[in-house]
Parts: C-alpha cells; sequence; structure tokens
C-alpha cells in the first residue's frame, strides 16, 4: 500500500507561512541513504553505508509495540539526567554480544551507530541512525537488512508518585520472511533480553535494582508480502559472507607466510 | 515554555471525519488521539483526515502514536491522509517514511477532494 503524497510533488504558492518549529533542532535532516565519514575503532562498516533507512511501515512482519520500563527508585535524579547518562554510556549499557559503537558526536540527531552483534552465535553487522534527541529521548531508525524495520526510542519521565521512569519503546516489525521466523522461533526473547539487559544497566549505574516491567501489543498482525525483496539487504546473510570472506583471507595470508 | 497538551476535535464531512488536531503530538496525546479516532470511526467513514494545521510540536514518540492509528485504519480498509503539515513536519513525514504510506494534502479542500 504506497499512496500518492500530492503535497511533497507540487506545493502552492499559497500555502501556510512557514513557522518556526520548537522541535526543530531535535530531529535528523533527511538523507537518502546512509553515508558514513568516519568509523569508529572496532566497528565495521558492513551493512550500513549506503543503505536507506526503514520505518515501522516498510519491514515484513507483524508490527509490535514493546514498552519496557524500569522505576529508578529511591534515588533522586530527574528525566533529563537519566538521559543525559544514558546517551553518554549507551555502549557500556549494552550486553556482550550486542555492541554499539557511535561516533565521536555521540548520540546526536544525524549520527550513526555501529551494531556488531550475535544472534544464536551468528555475527550481524548493521546499525542505526539517531533520528531525534533532545533533553528526555532518543530514538533512533534502522537501514535495510537490519533485523527489524523501525524505531526504538529511549526515553524517561516522572510518573504520579514523582519516581523518574526510563523507557524503551520499540515500535518494529521483522525486516524480511527470514528474521520473522527467527524473531518467531527465539529472536523476540532475545530482542526482550537486550532491552531488559540495557534498562537494569542504567538503573544499576544509578544505585537502582528494580524489575524492568515490559508490555507488548500487536499493532499490525498482517505480513506485508509487497516487502519480500527485503531479503536481498539480509544483514545476518551478508555478515556470514563477510565474515567468511575474511576468514578465507586469512587463511590464504597464513597459507603464504608458511610457504615462503 | 509550557506543553501544549493536545486536543482534538471530530467532524464529519462529506468526503471523511475529519481531526483537528491542536496542540503537540507526544506520549501525552495518546488517549486524545484514540479517543478522537474511535469516534471519527463509529459511523465508519473510507476516509479519515488528520488536521495538522493547529500542531506546533512533534516528536518520535507522536510518530509512533500516528503510525499506530495508520495501522488501525489499514484494518480496517480506511484511508488515513492528513493535510496542515507545515514544511517541518512534511520533512519529518519523510524522514520516518511516514509519507510512503500516508497521503499529505496542502488543504482541506484538496485533501476532501483527493481522498473521494
Amino acid at each position: 500500500m504506497t499512496d500518492q503524497t500530492p503535497q511533497s510533488e507540487g506545493r502552492g504558492e499559497e500555502r501556510q507561512p512557514s513557522r518556526e518549529p520548537r522541535d526543530a533542532a531535535f530531529w535528523a535532516q533527511r538523507v537518502e541513504r546512509l553515508e558514513v565519514s568516519d568509523v569508529p575503532a572496532g566497528a565495521a562498516n558492513v551493512n550500513v553505508q549506503g543503505r536507506r533507512e526503514v520505518g515501522a511501515l516498510q519491514g515484513f512482519g507483524q508490527l509490535w509495540q514493546k514498552t519496557y520500563r524500569v522505576h529508578l527508585a529511591g534515588v533522586e535524579v530527574t528525566p533529563e539526567e537519566a538521559v543525559r547518562i544514558w546517551k553518554e554510556r549507551f555502549p557500556e549499557f549494552q550486553p556482550p554480544n550486542s555492541r554499539f559503537y557511535p561516533s565521536m558526536a555521540g548520540v546526536a540527531p544525524g549520527e550513526v551507530l555501529f551494531i556488531s552483534a550475535s544472534v544464536g552465535g551468528m555475527p550481524v553487522y548493521t546499525g542505526v541512525r539517531v533520528i531525534y534527541a533532545d533533553d528526555e529521548s532518543f530514538t533512533v531508525m534502522t537501514p535495510e537488512g537490519h533485523p527489524e524495520s523501525g524505531w526504538n526510542t529511549f526515553s524517561a519521565y516522572t510518573d504520579e508518585d514523582g519516581t523518574t521512569v526510563a523507557q524503551i519503546q520499540s515500535l518494529a516489525r521483522a525486516n524480511d520472511p527470514v528474521y520473522e521466523i527467527g524473531f518467531r522461533i527465539m529472536g523476540a526473547t532475545e530482542q526482550e533480553r537486550i532491552w531488559t539487559h540495557v534498562l537494569k544497566s542504567l538503573a544499576a549505574h544509578f544505585g537502582v535494582n528494580e524489575p524492568v516491567t515490559m508490555e507488548k501489543v500487536c499493532v499490525d498482525p498482517k505480513l506485508q508480502w509487497s516487502q519480500i525483496k527485503n531479503l536481498w539487504h539480509n544483514a545476518g546473510a551478508r555478515s556470514m559472507l563477510y565474515t567468511m570472506v575474511g576468514a578465507g583471507r586469512w587463511m590464504r595470508g597464513l597459507m603464504r607466510r608458511r610457504g615462503t | 515554555m509550557a506543553v501544549r497538551h493536545l486536543e482534538v476535535e471530530v467532524r464529519r464531512e462529506p468526503g471523511g471525519a475529519v481531526l483537528d488536531l491542536r496542540g503537540e503530538i507526544n506520549g501525552f496525546a495518546e488517549e486524545a488521539l484514540d479517543t478522537a479516532y474511535a469516534e471519527a470511526e463509529r459511523d465508519n467513514p473510507e476516509t479519515i483526515l488528520l488536521n495538522f494545521e493547529e500542531v506546533d510540536y512533534i516528536n518520535s514518540t507522536g510518530i509512533a502514536l500516528i503510525v499506530g492509528l495508520l495501522a488501525r485504519a489499514r484494518a480496517a480498509k480506511r484511508r488515513l491522509v492528513a493535510y496542515g503539515l507545515s514544511d517541518h513536519y512534511v520533512e519529518i513525514f519523510n524522514i520516518t517514511r511516514l509519507s510512503d504510506f500516508v497521503s499529505v494534502f496542502p488543504d482541506e479542500e484538496s485533501a476532501l477532494s483527493g481522498a473521494a
């Protein structure tokens, strides 16, 4: 289902005068494709450069909204402070099998974060781009080939009791049929474990040990068969190929050295 | 600056139900949007139009709420169209690729005729 967008094709001169939006500084600029100039040490620029971003509407599988929360109870921390620390220490809060490599600019609108993950023992090199960041939240969007197609929003707010709550809200669907099968068998649980770990780590930074809650809602149960072509960009398959080619080169080099 | 919580009014026009949105579309807007959307759906219109003329703030959580409305519209085989977006918000619809799925019109007249 792809509708035309008449406004973007030809807007009239008499449209309303442009207003200065308060959120303008928080949103990234639009890019046709991801362009990477500097790759952080340790990261692999695989499945990132040249990829288009894909949102919750472009993927293949069922669309899920999952909301994870932890109450930062018993400590004096504002939502702004919690999100500031979260941005600064984002890679540290990840589990060992899901490494994030931010650019020098860190978590800021338009910046790309590289990901080196391991799913079921298989490497997956991919990334995300920060499309929105303000003092109390930031959102990353996935590129083609990433296991998910959608957004993750990391935020904090004050609840009715005055306690700061840290939250991750994911709105995403599997990018292609292989990922959809993977998520249904085991991937969804793995993903839930990752975000639970992140919230636990953030809470532990503030000396809090509270349970992480998770709510999930299937927003759209339909599979989008028109997106089956996304298989071509599957980052898992391409990462495997990348790793095998790398191993082959290493073996050839080793044999050459032993032969001389 | 004071937060302007979202207010939504529902109007019925010959071409569909219109949701006049006023204020900020962020996490606090969920209840107002859901209630208004349910009200708009009551007469089973073919098209629901979102009027953004009086919207002055959208964050990424707000975009997620609009995706939720779109999913509901698709499930009911309804069209969801938008109008009155400033250039900035047209750009946000492009960044998030919402514009692949939601027709965006400059004003109500063109939206209603486009939806017909």
